[in-house]
């Protein structure tokens, strides 16, 4: 029992400045919690999941891209794998969408595995563009094959009547909870994570190898598992995606901008801190979507991606660390 | 017999940086190593701690051939660490460096923070745990260091050169420290040293290394006196003093 209220407090304490980060978290929640409430346009209600969707995504891939240091560029594949998980399982076979959730993951961990020891014998940039190349395979395999629906995709049939087995709404106002609820618990699961002995292990591998393993760690099996369980955290965000749209296919869910943007967000937001994947997609989801709208058809001329590589290339010469990173160093400055 | 090296042989494709080496180091003691720059030091080092595989010879720690063990194997049994270079966890602070090292022996967070705590007390660190070591002059890097190494709770504990870059008074401090956690945590040492006072004060006994081989060991005043020893390594400074 004392264990058990151990581990919960581990998962409620926020690390360095507890009060500030508990008046931040309880603010973002209410905000959040009351958004449906307070907005009423269809468009924002969307932009919101779509934030909190960007947010997850980034949350996940945090913790091999930022407490791992490891620049994965292949997310999308593992999105990919959690909503053909859901969708194709759904259409076969007519399984709730609670029970694909979990065959997702476990997929998205097991070809993580597979291909993890031969790809960290690669570092840094060469390492990226690995994890490129992967994802880019798996999404040409779902193009190129007939059984996941090939380029056409797949498309979840919509039910007469609302069924929260098959998280089917009226209104989006549930997807809003919905996606929140999964927010929400990884992000707490992401703030025992760091941690937690593997969080440490993680950051030590980050910072220095030699280091690391001469502290008694596995190098390359901590990087292994930190790449695995990024993996199935990224196929739970999948498994939404397909039953909001209710339709993917493998430029959807799979393509280099997806992962692109994924770590992005949390490049722009701060890696390898708690808050800064949070930060990012707030910035950039609703720039990409109010932009996307503004610019209409001439999006498609990438003047949105000139906008993007701008703010990445300002981050990286300005503030490496991120819009956390500033505050982080404005706190420090206010201590002295 | 904690340590007990046999012929250890490490080639780096045709260089010979360390030639028939056999040296041991009885538990409860403070061994040094000593020779010139190139002597075959930290290769040597490197080979115990797992950094390198020896191209031959054998290695036993408490009995168990330890050579060509990876550094992570290595650290488990309980040899412990520091560099030369010093390399430290930039973006962890100076507590959460030495849990990594208190993680070694526990999976539980809260007991790994008690046992980072304890050893920062012990180095007079703990004034230091909440901010990050690259904020922190190199003598205190070398402590946190020292410090991360002594909460894997190791039985032998290498020292690669850890009084370098210090100034007297700092090298002092650090000798008091070296002796406070050999008694309270029932550690034997190991230590390559340049600083020639250093070693010869804190050393029980040491080995003297050049060009790769082992030239002389005993007591340091003794090996102090040889012939070799003073054309290998004394030889040299006191000729152009």
């Amino acid at each position: 029992m004392n264990k058990v209220l151990q581990v919960l407090r581990d998962i409620f304490s926020f690390a360095d400045r507890p009060r500030t980060e508990w008046i931040g978290f309880i603010i973002f929640v209410v905000m959040v919690l009351l958004f449906p409430w307070l907005v009423k346009s269809s468009y924002a209600r969307s932009v919101m999941i779509k934030f909190l969707l960007f947010a997850l995504f980034g949350l996940g891939w945090n913790l091999i891209g930022g407490y791992g240091g490891q620049v994965d560029l292949g997310q999308a594949k593992n999105v990919g794998f959690g909503a053909y998980a859901t969708a194709l399982m759904m259409v076969w076979w007519k399984i709730p969408f609670w029970l694909t959730v979990i065959p997702g993951m476990i997929f998205a961990t097991a070809e993580s595995f597979a291909v993890a020891y031969p790809m960290f014998r690669l570092r840094g940039h060469y390492f990226a563009i690995a994890t490129l190349c992967v994802a880019l395979v798996w999404k040409e395999l779902f193009v190129f094959w007939d059984w996941t629906g090939g380029a056409r995709g797949v498309e979840i049939p919509i039910r007469p009547t609302p069924d929260f087995a098959y998280m089917q709404f009226g209104s989006a106002i549930y997807y809003h909870y919905f996606i929140f609820f999964l927010f929400i618990t990884q992000l707490l699961f992401m703030n025992w994570f760091r941690k937690s002995k593997l969080g440490y292990e993680l950051q030590a591998v980050r910072d220095n190898e030699e280091a690391a393993a001469s502290l008694g760690i596995n190098v390359t099996n901590t990087k292994v598992t930190a790449y695995c369980t990024t993996a199935a955290l990224g196929a739970i965000g999948g498994s939404f995606m397909a039953v909001y749209y209710l339709y993917i296919d493998p430029d959807f869910v799979m393509p280099l901008d997806l992962s692109i943007l994924i770590a992005m967000t949390v490049m722009v937001g701060g890696a390898g801190s708690i808050w800064g994947p949070i930060l990012g997609a707030a910035v950039l989801i609703p720039l990409d979507m109010y932009l996307g709208a503004w610019l209409g058809a001439q999006k498609r001329l990438g003047i949105d991606f000139m906008i993007y590589a701008m703010i990445m290339m300002i981050i990286a010469a300005r503030e490496p660390k991120g819009i956390w990173g500033i505050f982080e160093r404005i706190r420090r400055r206010g201590m002295r | 017999m904690l340590l007990e090296i046999k012929n250890l042989v490490k080639e780096f494709g045709g260089v010979v940086a360390n030639a028939d080496i056999s040296l041991e180091i009885e538990r409860g003691m403070i061994a040094g190593l000593i020779g010139p720059n190139g002597a075959g030091k930290t290769t040597l080092f490197n080979c115990i701690a797992g950094y390198h595989k020896p191209t031959g010879g054998k290695i036993y720690f408490e009995g168990k051939d330890v050579a060509g063990w990876p550094a992570h194997r290595v650290a488990k049994v309980g040899i412990a660490r520091t560099f030369q270079g010093i390399k430290i966890m930039p973006n962890l602070t100076v507590e959460e460096n030495v849990m990594v090292g208190a993680f070694c022996r526990t999976h539980d967070r809260h007991r790994a923070r008690r046992d980072a705590q304890e050893v920062l007390v012990l180095l007079d660190l703990a004034q230091n745990a909440a901010t990050y070591p690259t904020e922190l002059p190199i003598a205190i890097q070398k402590r946190i260091e020292l410090g991360r190494a002594l909460a894997t709770k190791p039985k032998l504990l290498m020292l690669d050169e850890i009084a370098a870059g210090l100034n007297p008074l700092e090298t002092k401090e650090m000798t008091q420290i070296l002796k406070r956690i050999k008694e309270e945590r029932d550690l034997t040492l190991f230590l390559t040293e340049h600083v020639m006072e250093f070693v010869m004060t804190i050393s029980e006994a040491v080995t003297v290394m050049a060009a790769g081989r082992k030239i002389a060991e005993g007591p340091p005043e003794e090996v102090v006196k040889e012939g070799k020893v003073i054309e290998a390594y004394l030889g040299e400074r006191y000729a152009k003093g």
